[in-house]
């Protein structure tokens, strides 16, 4: 284990003042009169948030606040791709019997509030512990240097680092490319997860006869609720309006990739888009978009390497199509919250398709970025999940998450 | 008319400067290694580029070659919007007679592809051979023409403007011939203009799916197997290809031009990035110069409205105003009584069978060449020349079409 080694963040000043030379170079587009958000990042935002990191956002302060947080790294190997150096957050916990579990999100800064996650006390509600890594190529790091570094090598290296830190079995939660990661490290290591919860669900299909006969009836005769035709509606919306940037990165990382490297204000006004039409009226401030933006220029792979995992999904040939991750995986528990502006939502019978046994949440509030909109929920499904009577309670062995004097059974 | 101004470019040394420092600080990514092209454009070519353009390559040089060309602008109103000032290139035959045509370009164009077939197309040595009075306007939005700053701006409104700027001319009755956006507009300006345009001849041949497919993947999926010449099957595989790999560009233009405007605007680099994949992936192993793609991007560097502006027609013929035709509605117009001729480049980015014109309008002539791609004005002038005097010439089924105009 010597070489699981703590982390600090420390960005050079060299690379800091070149940010700030490039803000202070940069050239702002011109916008059409009361084009708002329709067209892309409206220009007054941009041209304010570009402002702040220039002249205001506290870099200290930003590195202080990541490093608050107990981090490390440790090589990982990847078959084919030799060892790659895996950055995460690990939030041990008191309670000796805490439950694993392998927080997959892309958003580097969701990991801060899943510490009311770990506040479980293990008597009252279970306790975690709690692994959060930046993916391969995002955050802090190291990025595969090889065509090939498709679903299947980020669920193998995840699944690496949750062996090598003592993990033989633990949950996951997931979000974004975590959901596909974690539903298909459910897929190759069943005997490692032992329950997975997504806040992003896709499944492939509404349900068929000859798999799920009841399902398919109850799918034939209920109609949709609100809630359903909502997420189809959203879906829609979705491929229409907001994926180019998902086809351009499934197609041509390398072209977008070189606006990315060198314009901070391109990278800007490409993620905040999303963490404005993705989310839930969240009242995001500039120093939390920020921050989240300086992650990214500051990762490890750099943020052009962040978008190759699109490419790699679609151009997998390791026989998981990108679609996989939908269909029924068996063996393992399924808790699914959804959120009213996720970006695809499906509806309950579909939802109802993909595993063994599906838990659902309806949420009233929230959209892509969950964990950051609406921990509490996330928080809440889990203990449903883990607690007697939920559909993962006591999956992983001899870890309950709840002290053995006092527990509730 | 009066209103009508000779034009010379003459790009500020502030610009050039601001570029030149931002070359100079350019950081760029990484890549996979053996990725090649299939990512993206190439590592080592973009900054051989950027060196090149940073340390070597002579704006004014190319400005002062650029400014030989007969250069004007005029104001043309549209309504809802302000006027715009619209520059074109203007280049008369020696011949009287000779034919009014339109030449418009598309995206990532500019009237810089008409530079070398002007001087076929105006030639006027050959007595049997039709000659033309080539009119080239730079769309609004690109190069040194103006641009609307509002929203609304949409296909209609810009064949407004290019028929605004031939009856400034006094051209009553013209041509057009257009790939790309060009083709578009070409027959949007027939169906618009019946009376005036008397033929359009187009390089870029796209036809919608017919029903019940409206999705071009699925259609092309499901017509895999149905027994087809080996020529379609070829034509429809490549067509695939542009749809699998290659349109993820136009999904962001549609949709969010201004997002993309903050990158092509900032980066020199990222600009060039983008345009050059296209230049590289959509022509048929043209053996560009590195001077000829950054004159070519250039032009976007220091246009009027800026690289950005130039993406919002995609979004603007996807969000059309009530009324107003989108670009679906272009593609699957007949437009009757105005002949159309097709010209058929085998790196054009869609190769579709050569019968689906007809749902288009009369077609009159279909030629389709050996070599070239969708800059076919640029890469193989003298083929796409040769096309247009057939079409015009003694034999060709246009003959005559501009009352007094012949060519010869």
């Amino acid at each position: 284990m010597a070489d699981i080694k703590e982390f600090k963040l420390e960005i050079p000043q060299t690379q800091i003042d070149a940010l700030l030379e490039k803000l202070r170079l940069s050239t702002l587009p011109d916008e059409l009169e009361g084009s708002a958000w329709e067209l892309g990042s409206p220009l007054s935002d941009v041209a304010r948030l570009k402002q702040y990191w220039q002249t205001q956002f506290d870099f200290s302060k930003f590195q202080q606040q990541i490093n608050e947080l107990p981090q490390y790294v440790t090589p990982v190997t990847v078959e084919g791709f030799g060892t790659l150096d895996i950055h995460f957050v690990w939030q041990k916990s008191q309670i000796k019997n805490a439950i694993p579990l392998l927080f997959v999100h892309v958003s580097a800064k969701a990991e801060i509030h899943l510490s009311c996650l770990s506040q479980g006390d293990g008597v009252n509600k279970p306790a975690f512990e709690i692994v959060a890594p930046s993916l391969p190529n995002f955050g802090f790091s190291e990025g595969a240097k090889q065509r090939g570094f498709d679903i299947s090598k980020y669920a193998e290296a995840l699944n690496q680092l949750m062996l090598k830190l003592g993990y033989e079995e633990y949950v996951t939660q997931g979000g974004d490319w975590g959901y596909m990661i974690t539903r298909t490290m459910s897929l190759k290591y069943p005997e490692h997860v032992k329950a997975c919860h997504i806040n992003l669900a896709r499944p492939s299909h509404a349900p068929k006869f000859f798999e799920n006969p009841l399902l398919a009836i109850k799918h034939a005769i209920v109609p949709y609720t609100q809630l359903d035709k909502q997420g189809l509606a959203r879906g829609r919306w979705f491929s229409a309006e907001g994926s180019g940037y998902n086809l351009e990165q499934s197609t041509k990382p390398q072209t977008i990739g070189y606006a990315l490297a060198d314009s901070p204000v391109a990278l800007l006004a490409w993620i905040y888009e999303k963490l404005h039409d993705w989310t839930d009226n969240y009242p995001w401030t500039d120093d939390e978009i920020l921050t989240w933006i300086s992650i990214y220029h500051f990762s490890r792979a750099g943020a052009w390497a962040s978008v190759r995992i699109y490419y790699e999904a679609t151009h997998a040939t390791n026989g998981i199509a990108r679609t996989r991750a939908g269909s029924y995986i068996p063996h393992v528990p399924l808790g699914i919250a959804r959120f009213p502006q996720e970006l695809y939502g499906a509806p309950s019978t579909w939802n109802a398709t993909m595993a063994p046994k599906v838990y659902q949440s309806d949420n009233s509030k929230g959209g892509h970025f969950a964990a950051t909109e609406n921990p509490e929920a996330i928080v809440r499904d889990l203990n449903i999940m883990l607690s007697p009577g939920g559909i993962a309670h006591k999956v992983v062995r001899d870890r309950s998450g709840y002290q053995r004097f006092g527990s509730k059974l | 008319m009066s209103s009508i101004k000779p034009f010379k470019i003459s790009i500020p040394d502030s610009a050039l400067s601001s570029l030149h420092a931002k070359l100079s600080s350019a950081t760029f990514p990484n890549e996979l290694s053996d990725a090649g092209w299939s990512m993206g454009a190439p590592l080592a070519d973009i900054k051989r580029l950027a060196t090149y353009w940073r340390d070597t390559y002579s704006w004014r040089k190319a400005e002062a070659h650029l400014n030989t060309f007969p250069q004007y602008t005029v104001p043309i109103s549209i309504p809802g919007h302000d006027p715009l000032e619209i520059h074109f290139i203007h280049a008369r035959s020696k011949r009287e007679n000779a034919i009014p045509l339109l030449f418009i370009h598309g995206w990532p164009g500019s009237y810089y592809e008409v530079l070398k077939i002007l001087p076929l197309l105006t030639n006027s040595s050959d007595p049997s051979i039709p000659s033309f009075h080539v009119v080239a306007p730079s769309l609004p939005n690109f190069a040194w023409s103006d641009g609307p700053t509002k929203k609304g701006f949409g296909l209609e409104q810009y064949a407004h403007t290019l028929h605004g700027v031939m009856q400034a001319l006094d051209y009553k009755e013209y041509v057009a011939q257009g790939g790309d956006w060009g083709g578009f507009l070409s027959r949007l300006l027939a169906k618009l203009y019946p009376s005036h345009v008397k033929a359009v001849h187009t390089n870029f041949p796209v036809h919608a799916f017919p029903k019940p497919w409206r999705n071009p993947i699925c259609f092309l999926q499901a017509i895999a197997g149905i027994a087809l010449s080996s020529e379609i099957r070829a034509g429809l595989a490549h067509t695939q290809k542009y749809f699998d790999e290659g349109d993820g560009y136009l999904k962001e233009q549609d949709t969010k031009p201004q997002t993309l405007a903050y990158a092509l605007t900032d980066s020199p680099t990222a600009l060039l990035a983008w345009i050059y994949e296209k230049l590289h992936d959509w022509t048929d192993a043209y053996p560009w110069t590195d001077d000829e793609i950054l004159t070519w991007v250039s032009i976007y560097v220091f246009s009027r409205m800026g690289a950005g502006a130039s993406t919002r027609i995609y979004y603007e013929s996807g969000h059309p105003l009530a009324g107003s035709a989108s670009r679906m509605e272009v593609i699957q117009s007949y437009i009757p009584n105005v002949p159309l001729a097709l010209a058929y480049f085998p790196n054009e980015i869609v190769r579709l069978p050569l019968s689906w014109a007809w749902t288009n309008g009369p077609v009159v002539q279909q030629t389709t060449f050996e070599v070239g791609g969708h800059f076919a004005a640029f890469e193989v002038p003298e083929l796409l020349a040769g096309d247009l005097r057939k079409l015009f010439g003694a034999n060709g089924p246009c003959l005559g079409v501009v009352q007094g105009k012949r060519g010869f």
